[in-house]
């Protein structure tokens, strides 16, 4: 049985792979090898956390170590390795216990280690990234690279460090594959059936350039990046605590989808988000941007102590900075030194002060059981789009007054004017319309939380997080010592959210070699589905060391020298050889590469959340691209909301177009996920997600077969394959397939088909009022003029293949 | 390890040849497939668990040592009952109703509402008496709890971090009073798996009014959507998107699915990725839940004694107003505490009953009795029903909420007067639990004698969850996932496990 051996395969293989992947026979690496062992198994007790180091003995520092217990080349001098290898239970490290125990093979790593030489290395993430040499082309792989990421990951190949041996890369995957990849991983969306078609008469590097630079100039582009920013940042709709009611903060999703589609500099990005109310003349762009500081959980419960939750809160912006940018885990020190990484507690709150002159007071006391409820400051706003549709509507209308002189009417006069009225009357008739154009998008205007700075309130070191103890020092706004090459705050000259923004993205005198390394990680990890790093929110110790470092590097340092450019970042991802792999696997490579971290293929996995809402819209033809603007509701179970007090509240349907928009606007209830986000794994949006889980449940397929937007999906998909003139029914059958999984069924799946639509008719045929009911799910309309019975029979298959496998998967 | 990976192979072989019997067994393979369809690396479960849990990450696997309890009913008392006025008699307290408390008491004490320098103590309305052969005391408003007291575990010297509702009740279910945690049933289900074929392994089950935490109450965290709570309803359809579209009735839900699985399969066999096999193992329990669920609900096979023990039928009481009326949240809740039976009859491995609220700020004598009423009853008799069929000894039992309430009256207004209401309490409160290898018959802990702190035996929050998680085999410092770097458990930085409680 081939699927047994495969299974067997991979579970073995898996296994030992494992165990063999940090256990290379050649030179061993401190970053690669040594440190996560003792980052993981000693730094808890012999790390960076001054109050909890055991025996003064710190192992993550090479003088320390040295100096006590390490006697580089000599292992049995070693009382490192004396005492993990100790017989005697009071002796052995680590302690039973701590929980923590070291495996032979890691023993053998240490020992090995020590006899070699000992030596430590700088921690890779805190370098600053520098631009290596381009590897040669092995000869075997002449003709294999496009651009210069394929020369890394072709050296790396040719000299597997793991097996000694040479694995081969994919070859290109097929056209359709290859076109619908790129439109998801670009747009979030699959490509039209004549954009598969046209590349797959001419799969030229040309042509698929300029589908490349097409995704990258549509609207689709920003939309689909800010998913994942929205997910970094924790945008949601609503407060998080308590009663859960929503707060105003929807033009700032129309910032980050407009700044991506901008291709807005990831360092300006940066600055605005964090300080754009600090900049000088900031723009309104600029102001909504700091919506970012005011995302976090807040709550206006009723008792809740000011002073408790302004720790909370600016507990919680340093965690979500630290992920977001740096990908650092600082949360840990909020009540004590970092247990792996050199972060203090004092760094913690200093990074809190930066904060401390965000405005929030207020809404500890005007904060309402309103929908929404009140969460000042806000501004009231019009989006980009909109404001620069006023300003030609304004230019429009000054020019109309100007022709029309003395037989303008006043702009509040009667609008109903005299519409038949002569030669002239066009120009009135266009003045009005235009009047009302401009009313109508004034009326668009919507509130936002904004960042506003007032008199920096006094912050404190809270000893072991307790906000109650002021017994703490005061601090200043402060970067991290150990990362920090100069900039500080004095009290005469305090350090601003501005000056932070710049450090974070300033790659000589600030940390932008190591956010641009953690962002580029990230745009890897949308276009392969893993990062070169796999740990996308934790580049410190306990993180994985990148596979590629110098791929990472270089990658990196382009970003930097690019001008923070994103496009830019992921066009040349895109154009690599090693994108365009197939992702099918070979038996070699499950068997020496499992995860794929080599990547010698592409990477296939279920597309996420709104993909598969945005992909099942798209095919049937329902989907509305407007862009921006207000959330939406879509169909959710009647009653969802129940659980929802101060105040309770009823979930209204969109009853227009809003119920086909895309995912990204779906209303972000915290508490309550709509099912359909919540079963596919969409975070609640309560801390920054880098990655989300990819999960299998039954309540996933109980989504996508029975809510009612992907039943009327099917329906309206079933109508337009039946409108289709002159097809038979083998025809229509492939025009299903065509048009959601861009190739033909094969012989034993037209044969289940066939099956399917038989028995169907047979059904349906018994049962009308069943077809009549399925055909009537959805507030789009049924066509009136198909078979009633014969349209639930084409429903049924299109709900099927809309619910494959291979149709929620990117390949 | 190799034999346990074979045998894993087979297991896995066998059920996906045979994919419309399959169980729960592939379903959530996929979550493990972190990547693109692989298994990821083991996280701290796998290694301390068993490798099983590489595979399937809902399969069955074996705790750390053995456990004496198999299933938990966590029966969650949003909004904080007074323990004062229900399982903790005080006396002192009584006597110095309407004193205020000294002000050395107050110096760094904190209330939600109460302006602490007007407020006076408050002795309960509510008499206490002696129950069953160990003498528990318990208020009048628990007649039928003191019927099986003998069963009990009561503890009154628990303490919590939290004092607001909502970080409170995150604190009870996730061992620390901050979003993004897995709950109690996630970390059961994720050490331990889950032996039901039909049905999810952890189930949440709410009456009455909303509670604070919401969701968050039963979500998974960090951890896959695999681990979360899935919420049974008890208006509409029990599942969320549960019920075939109208117009699909089931023969026609069939043939759909058997295309997607003919297709799936046929796709599997030539690309080889298990996702695919994930998947179709995920539609087919997604089917059988369709089934398994109604039937589930469907309480007509239970005998006329069982709806009167449990008081099924009971009407709200007219001449009591409590918070979380709503019309038959008498029914409902008794309803909740039978299913609760029933789940665990079909292997559920945790079941959440929410039940809120229980906020009183105001008006306790009245209020109290209508929120204890409705809860007594069905909580003594799902203890015997347990009890009857043999079930009680690896079902834990747990009734508890987020913290206690205060001692002193509640005077939002400021005024000098005892009030009515009480206030959050995080320095104590009381919980009981029964079954699942506790020792039973026995009163743990006490506060001092106005109720005011935890004096004698104090109970953590962690603490709570450390025994809790020692009774189903599990060492709470080893059932860890690692996220951002840490390695994560139910019980935070702290836990002891409390061996007087074990039976």
């Amino acid at each position: 049985m081939r699927e047994t051996f495969f299974i067997r395969t991979v579970v073995v293989l898996a296994c030992v792979c494992l165990c063999e992947a940090n256990a290379g026979a050649d030179d061993l690496s401190y970053n690669r090898d040594i440190r996560p062992i003792l980052s993981d198994k000693c730094f808890f007790c012999h790390g960076p956390d001054e109050n909890k180091r055991e025996a003064e003995l710190r192992l993550d520092v090479e003088e320390s170590a040295v100096e006590d217990v390490i006697v580089p080349g000599n292992p049995e001098e070693s009382a490192l390795i004396a005492r993990i290898t100790s017989g005697d239970v009071e002796e052995r490290m680590p302690p039973p216990d701590s929980g923590k125990q070291l495996s032979g093979q890691e023993i053998k790593l240490l020992t090995r280690w020590v006899r070699d030489g000992a030596k430590y290395q700088p921690y890779w993430a805190y370098e600053r990234p520098e631009k290596h040499p381009l590897p040669p082309i092995p000869s075997a792989m002449r003709e294999w690279p496009k651009n210069w990421i394929d020369r890394f990951i072709a050296d790396r190949l040719h000299h597997d460090r793991l097996h000694h041996e040479s694995l081969s890369p994919r070859s290109q995957a097929d056209p359709a594959t290859l076109i619908r990849r790129l439109s998801f991983d670009l747009t979030g969306l699959p490509p039209t059936v004549e954009a598969v078609k046209a590349y797959q008469l001419d799969p030229s590097e040309e042509n698929y350039e300029q589908y490349v630079d097409r995704l990258l100039s549509s609207d689709r582009f920003g939309e689909r990046m800010a998913v994942y920013w929205l997910d970094l940042v924790r945008f949601a709709d609503t407060v998080g605590y308590h009663g859960d009611q929503d707060h105003n903060i929807t033009p700032y999703r129309d910032y980050v989808i407009d700044s991506f589609n901008d291709n807005l500099p990831f360092n300006q990005f940066t600055r605005e988000q964090l300080a754009g109310d600090l900049l000088p003349n900031s723009t309104i762009d600029q102001k909504v941007a700091t919506g970012y500081n005011r995302m976090l959980q807040t709550s206006h419960e009723g008792g809740v102590q000011v002073k408790e939750y302004q720790a909370i809160y600016m507990a919680d912006r340093v965690r979500n900075l630290s992920s977001v940018w740096m990908g650092a885990t600082m949360g840990c020190c909020q009540c004590h030194d970092h247990k792996y990484d050199p972060y203090s507690t004092r760094d913690f709150y200093s990074m809190g002060a930066f904060f401390a002159d965000v405005d929030e007071l207020q809404h500890f006391k005007v904060g309402s059981n309103g929908l929404p409820t009140k969460r000042p400051p806000e501004i009231s706003v019009l989006s980009k789009r909109d404001r620069l549709r006023l300003g030609a509507v304004e230019a429009n209308i000054l020019k109309l007054l100007a022709d029309l002189g003395d037989k303008a009417p006043a702009e509040n006069a009667d609008a109903k004017l005299p519409m038949a009225a002569g030669s002239g009357d066009s120009k009135l008739a266009e003045l009005q319309r235009l009047r009302e154009e401009k009313k109508r998008i004034e009326a668009s205007k919507r509130l936002t939380m904004v960042t506003q700075a007032i008199e920096p309130r006094v912050i404190r070191l809270l000893p072991r997080g307790n906000w109650l103890d002021d017994s703490g020092t005061v601090v200043l706004p402060q970067l991290p010592k150990f990362l920090n090459s100069g900039k500080s705050s004095t009290t005469d000259n305090r350090l601003s959210r501005l000056d932070l923004a710049n450090w974070l993205t300033d790659p000589s005198d600030g940390i932008g070699g190591l956010t641009a390394r953690v962002q580029v990680n990230r745009f890897w990890y949308l276009l392969f589905g893993t990062g070169i790093s796999k740990s996308l929110d934790d580049f410190g110790g306990q993180g994985e060391s990148p596979m590629h470092p110098e791929l990472l590097d270089n990658l990196a340092v382009q970003f930097i020298e690019g001008g923070w450019n994103v496009k830019q970042m992921i066009r040349t991802i895109v154009m690599s050889r090693t994108y365009q792999q197939s992702s099918e696997w070979t038996e070699e490579l499950l068997k020496k590469d499992p995860y794929n971290q080599l990547f010698a293929r592409q990477s296939r996995f279920r597309l996420p959340a709104e993909m598969i809402r945005d992909q099942t819209l798209a095919i049937s033809g329902l989907l509305v691209l407007d862009y921006g603007g207000p959330s939406i509701k879509p169909y959710q179970p009647s009653g969802y909301y129940r659980h929802l007090n101060f105040p309770k509240r009823e979930y209204k349907p969109a009853e227009d177009a809003g119920q086909w928009r895309r995912g990204i606007y779906m209303h972000w209830q915290r508490q309550f996920l709509h099912p359909m986000l919540k079963a596919t794994d969409a975070p609640s949006r309560e801390e920054c997600t880098a990655e989300r889980p990819r999960s299998n449940t039954p309540l996933a397929a109980l989504v996508l077969l029975n809510d009612p937007t992907f039943v009327e999906a099917a329906r309206v998909f079933a109508e337009h394959v039946l409108l289709q003139p002159n097809l038979n029914e083998s025809q229509r059958v492939t025009k299903v397939f065509e048009e959601t999984l861009f190739r033909a069924p094969d012989k034993r799946e037209r044969e289940v088909v066939q099956t399917l639509l038989q028995k169907q008719r047979k059904l349906y045929a018994n049962n009308p009022e069943h077809a009549e009911k399925l055909t009537r799910i959805g507030l789009t309309k049924r066509s009136e003029t198909l078979d009633v019975q014969e349209l639930a029979v084409w429903t049924v298959l299109a709900r099927a293949i809309f619910n494959l496998n291979e149709t929620i998967t990117r390949r | 390890m190799r034999r346990g990976v074979d045998a894993m192979i087979n297991h896995t072989r066998r059920e996906f040849l045979n994919t419309t019997a399959s169980g729960i067994g592939m379903a959530a393979l996929g979550s493990m497939l972190t990547h693109d369809g692989l298994f990821s690396r083991a996280t701290g479960a796998e290694q301390t668990v068993g490798p099983s849990a590489a595979v399937n990450p809902l399969a069955a696997r074996p705790a750390h040592f053995e456990a004496k309890a198999k299933a938990c009913i966590f029966i969650f008392m949003a909004g904080a009952p007074s323990h004062l006025d229900l399982f903790d008699p005080k006396p002192v307290l009584k006597e110095r109703h309407g004193q205020p408390l000294p002000e050395s008491m107050l110096k760094d004490v904190r209330f939600a509402f109460i302006k602490k320098d007007k407020a006076l103590l408050q002795g309960s309305p509510f008499k206490f008496t002696k129950h069953g052969e160990c003498g528990m005391e318990l208020s009048e408003l628990l007649p039928h709890l003191g019927g099986v007291s003998d069963e009990l575990l009561l503890v009154r010297s628990l303490h919590t971090d939290q004092f607001n509702h909502h970080p409170g009740q995150l604190m009870m279910q996730c061992g620390r009073g901050t979003f993004g945690l897995p709950t109690m049933g996630s970390w059961l289900t994720y050490g331990l798996g889950s032996v039901s074929k039909n049905l999810p392994g952890y189930v949440v089950l709410t009456s009455g009014r909303g509670s604070s935490g919401g969701a968050t109450l039963w979500q998974s965290g960090f951890l896959s959507s695999t681990y979360a709570g899935v919420l049974f309803r008890n208006r509409g359809e029990p599942v969320l998107n549960l019920a075939n579209p109208q117009g699909i009735p089931v023969e026609l839900q069939r043939e759909g699915l058997d295309v997607l699985r003919h297709t799936n399969q046929q796709r599997y066999a030539e690309v080889h990725d298990p996702e695919i096999a994930a998947r179709i193992a995920s539609y087919e329990l997604a089917y059988r839940m369709q089934t398994a669920a109604p039937e589930l609900t469907d309480l007509s096979g239970e005998s006329q004694a069982t709806h009167e023990a449990y008081g099924l039928d009971r009407p709200e009481p007219k001449d009591l107003n409590g918070r979380g009326k709503q019309g038959d949240t008498y029914k409902s809740f008794a309803r909740n505490c039978l299913l609760a039976r029933r789940m665990v009859e079909r292997g559920v491995r945790f079941v959440n009953i929410v039940y809120a609220s229980w906020d009183h700020h105001s008006n306790i004598p009245k209020e109290l009795p209508y929120n204890a009423g409705c809860v007594d009853r069905p909580i003594a008799a799902l203890i015997r029903d347990l009890k009857a069929r043999g079930l009680l000894d690896s079902t834990m039992v747990v009734w508890g909420s987020e913290f206690g309430r205060t001692p002193l009256g509640e005077n939002r207004n400021g005024k000098r007067e005892v009030g009515s209401g009480r206030d959050h309490h995080p320095y104590s409160f009381s919980m009981v639990m029964a079954g699942g290898g506790l020792k039973g018959g026995q009163v743990y802990g006490a506060t001092d004698e106005i109720g005011w702190n935890a004096a004698e035996n104090r109970v953590h929050v962690n603490d709570l969850h450390a025994t809790m998680l020692h009774q189903f085999g599990l060492n709470h410092l080893k059932l860890t996932a690692r996220y951002q770097g840490r390695d994560f458990r139910l019980t935070d930085v702290g836990g002891n496990v409390i061996p007087q409680w074990i039976a």
